[in-house]
């Protein structure tokens, strides 16, 4: 099923006659929602985009691509006149929606006509209350109160988000607040629907509510619609490139148009090149680009059996069998409500309890489980920046990399935000050469941390604890918004640290990644520890992927019923991986291993 | 809802400002007093403040009030009541000092039953409505209190965050000068601004402007709110026209 089909077909190319609406007298073309002619846009940093030509006829649907950089979001933010009326930058050529000029409209004087759903959730809802939230646009444009309160519901119930009316913004989870967002962007009815990178910030459970709301919330619109997306494997799901919008439409990494044209086609000629760059792509497409074979057949996912019996086996066996560096005994884990008259009420509730759990040198340990489970708390905990409610965690002090890589920052520069923390000296010095040109941060040294991108600032938060050589290295969500590439190029540095001598934990949602690195998975369920397993015995067991609210993807599924242990399974991903990067011409970071950890990147 | 809970905000909040003044024009403890009284009064059932969290409330202005009254008891010239080494209270600045604390007294007790009565939301939209203030700057105050509920936890995380480098004190804590606490609070800065920015956007991007705005829940005016009104101005009078004649 696609519901991003549910409108008319795109136009093969642009330019060509656009698709009819069918709602519209078919001796008329119908008017293009959103016209735009040679438009290009430097920001005041040098980043930019275009020249971009594009038409989009009532209801049609088109997905942009490119690698991170590439101004996919700058291009959403130029057709709803955020650039420039609200971020400075040097426009040229034109854009209109539904025949109004963006260039002499501002941003709010569109809104009757487009709707924004932006990446962050925390900051794409203004208001206190749900209800408040979503009739904030209606009663901007003047919408009679009367009508109000049907419209509001409407919308709600279109973003699968009825239920939350009359709730608090701020209770809400990420998904959560990421549908009350979409139901305030199609509440005035848009005639153009702008999502940028919409399910980039939420988990698998969040991911899925919002993926079956967006397809809801246009049908119910019949808005067209431009989606900006990097997992594009997760917003496909299981239904592939026919989960994704009908035209794709790809933007190089300086911001040229190189492809425009049906899904399967762009993703025929496009696949290679977008894996290349580190885009995350449809299971399908991956397949066919690294295995060979067309996207959308299901018969590429029959070629993984063999993939997986010719795998070559990719690391020590022996792996995990070192001295324990860690350990916790009846550790219970839980914040105290902030605020100094919380601090006289009894014990805060523990969100974790009962938990024993052992770390050994040479192993990388995963956690997974629920949104708000408690695996950061354990984390933060076993890292001893958090006191334990009960029970002890014995061990050297471990090093700790949390989510957001920007609230770890503390150095002006690259190179001083490395030595945070280490005694001034040559020695020091030393270490934050080496610990730079290990993380491909050298040619960044005297750049200001914070205006690194996501996965460089990444890299920088690893390089810069990995410095202070502590025993045990403990990672919150570490591939959490990173391309293919930064997803790699962590977890390669998280399985050199663990070959290296260290213990390794990391909490992680994406289960590709924990069964590409980890030896063990701990699955937080329930207020406490429920299973200590390998990843493949938790890819077998259903009871436990829904205790943690994971959900395999076709791959993976596949895969877990044609291998024979972890061990295996790991290689498969490995091998898949060289793969696509081979079929792309892209040199293999993995292939010459050192003891000494390969140098990322 | 309460009392107050129920009654108008822009009339709460003019209000407020008209007993503020009206202690302004009393130099009379007993008065004061009386208004005080009143005042805790409406706040413990008009507003329904419960006693532990009216009482906590009290403390800073009686801590301001208990610092006024000394200073003036002892400074002011006039009939010396207790002497004694250097210090000296006299009778007039006993009477000055207790007023001008009352009075600080008396405009923080209004203030804790108009804050407990009236939610922010319902404040922004009667001001728009009833004072005529600026859509842009109600509901960019509202989108802004929102995000300063969330500072503390956020503040926790990154501090949580940069503890971790941080090196170790004698008793084994993680040991961090004003330097580190300087560092976190750039980190929060950064990170506030950059949420500010997207706010705005969002804003923006639904519709907010400065044109005119249909309200979906307005918050009534009517005739509780006069009643209100007048019996707070009443009470006001008549405390005012005792304090003269005493």
């Amino acid at each position: 099923m696609s519901l991003w089909r549910a409108v008319p077909e795109p136009a093969a190319h642009p330019g060509a006659d656009l698709a009819a609406d069918p709602a519209a007298d078919p001796a008329a073309e119908p008017a293009a929602v959103l016209d735009v002619a040679g438009l290009e846009a430097v920001l005041d940093g040098g980043a930019g985009v275009g020249p971009v030509d594009l038409r989009l006829a009532p209801g049609e649907q088109v997905l942009v691509l490119g690698p991170s950089g590439a101004g996919k979001s700058t291009l959403l933010r130029c057709l709803h006149g955020a650039v420039p009326h609200a971020v400075p930058a040097r426009v040229s050529g034109r854009v209109a929606v539904a025949g109004r000029s963006v260039a002499e409209h501002g941003v709010a004087a569109l809104a009757d006509v487009v709707g924004v759903l932006a990446q962050d959730p925390e900051t794409g809802v203004c208001l206190a209350d749900v209800a408040d939230e979503v009739a904030f646009p209606l009663e901007n444009l003047g919408t009679p109160p009367a009508a109000i309160g049907p419209a509001v519901a409407a919308a709600l119930g279109a973003a699968g988000a009825g239920h939350l009316a009359g709730r608090r913004t701020d209770a809400l989870s990420g998904g959560e607040l990421q549908r009350v967002a979409l139901a305030a962007a199609v509440v005035t009815r848009p005639r153009l629907l702008l999502l940028d990178e919409p399910t980039s910030m939420l988990d698998a459970d969040g991911v899925a509510a919002v993926r079956g709301a967006l397809a809801a919330a246009r049908a119910s619109t019949g808005a067209a619609c431009v989606l900006v997306e990097h997992r594009l494997d997760a917003l496909a799901g299981d239904a592939g490139v026919a989960g994704l919008p009908g035209r794709w439409l790809v933007l190089s990494a300086d911001g040229r148009v190189t492809h425009d044209g049906p899904a399967a086609e762009v993703a025929r000629d496009a696949g290679p090149e977008l894996l290349a760059r580190g885009c995350w792509l449809p299971e399908d497409v991956e397949l066919a680009v690294a295995l060979g074979g067309a996207a959308g057949e299901p018969g590429a996912f029959d070629l993984l059996p063999a993939l997986a019996a010719g795998a070559p086996p990719s690391r020590d066996p022996a792996a995990g069998r070192g001295e324990v560096l860690l350990a916790a005994r009846g550790l219970a884990v839980g914040r105290r409500p902030a605020g100094r008259a919380a601090r006289r009420r009894p014990a805060a509730q523990p969100v974790l309890r009962d938990v024993d759990l052992r770390l050994r040198a040479g192993e990388v340990v995963a956690v997974v489980g629920a949104n708000g489970s408690g695996k950061s708390t354990l984390v933060a905990t076993l890292a001893g920046v958090l006191p334990p409610l009960a029970g002890v965690v014995e061990g050297a002090r471990p090093g700790l990399v949390v989510q957001n890589p920007e609230h770890q920052l503390a150095g002006r520069t690259v190179a001083a935000e490395v030595a945070v923390g280490l005694p001034p000296g040559p020695a020091t010095d030393d270490g934050v050469t080496a610990a730079l040109a290990r993380f491909g941060l050298a040619a960044l040294a005297d750049r200001d941390p914070h205006r690194l991108s996501g996965g460089e600032q990444r890299r920088l938060s690893l390089a810069a604890m990995l410095v202070h050589d502590r025993p045990v290295l403990l990672a919150d969500e570490p591939t959490f918004g990173l391309d293919r590439h930064g997803t790699a190029d962590v977890l390669r540095a998280l399985a050199d640290s663990a070959r290296a001598g260290r213990a390794v934990l990391l909490t992680c949602h994406d289960l590709r990644a924990v069964a590409s690195v980890a030896d063990r998975v701990l699955v937080v369920a329930d207020g406490g520890l429920v299973a200590d397993v390998d990843p493949l015995a938790l890819l077998r067991d259903p009871r436990l992927l829904a205790a943690a609210r994971l959900r395999p993807s076709r791959l993976l599924r596949r895969l877990a019923e044609v291998v024979g242990d972890a061990a295996r399974l790991r290689d498969a991903l490995a091998a898949l991986d060289a793969r696509a990067l081979r079929a792309t011409g892209a040199p293999d970071p993995a292939g010459a291993p050192d003891p000494a950890g390969v140098p990322v990147r | 809802m309460t009392a107050l809970g129920a009654r108008n905000p822009t009339v709460k909040l003019l209000l407020v400002v008209a007993v503020s003044l009206a202690t302004l024009a009393l130099l009379e403890p007993a008065a004061l007093a009386a208004l005080y009284l009143l005042g805790l009064m409406s706040a413990r059932w008009g507003a329904g403040v419960g006693g532990r969290r009216l009482l906590l409330a009290q403390v800073p202005f009686w801590t301001f009030g208990v610092g006024v009254l000394l200073v003036n008891a002892m400074s002011r010239p006039g009939a010396v009541l207790v002497a004694g080494g250097p210090f000296r209270v006299t009778h007039e600045g006993l009477v000055v000092g207790a007023a001008l604390a009352l009075r600080g007294c008396v405009i923080g007790v209004a203030t804790v039953a108009f804050l407990a009565s009236t939610p922010p939301r319902d404040l922004m939209v009667s001001l728009v409505r009833h004072a005529r203030l600026s859509p842009r700057y109600a509901y960019a105050l509202l989108a802004g209190h929102r995000m300063l509920a969330g500072l503390p936890r956020q503040w926790a995380t990154i501090r949580a965050a940069q503890l971790v480098r941080a090196p170790l004190g004698r008793d084994g804590r993680p040991r961090e000068g004003w330097r580190g606490l300087a560092r976190s609070a750039f980190a929060l800065l950064v990170a506030s601004i950059r949420a500010s920015e997207r706010v705005a956007l969002a804003l923006e991007s639904r519709g907010l402007a400065a044109g005119p705005r249909t309200i979906w829940r307005p918050v009534p005016l009517g005739a509780g709110d006069a009643a209100l009104a007048s019996g707070v101005l009443g009470a006001l009078a008549l405390v005012v026209l005792m304090g003269a004649r005493l």
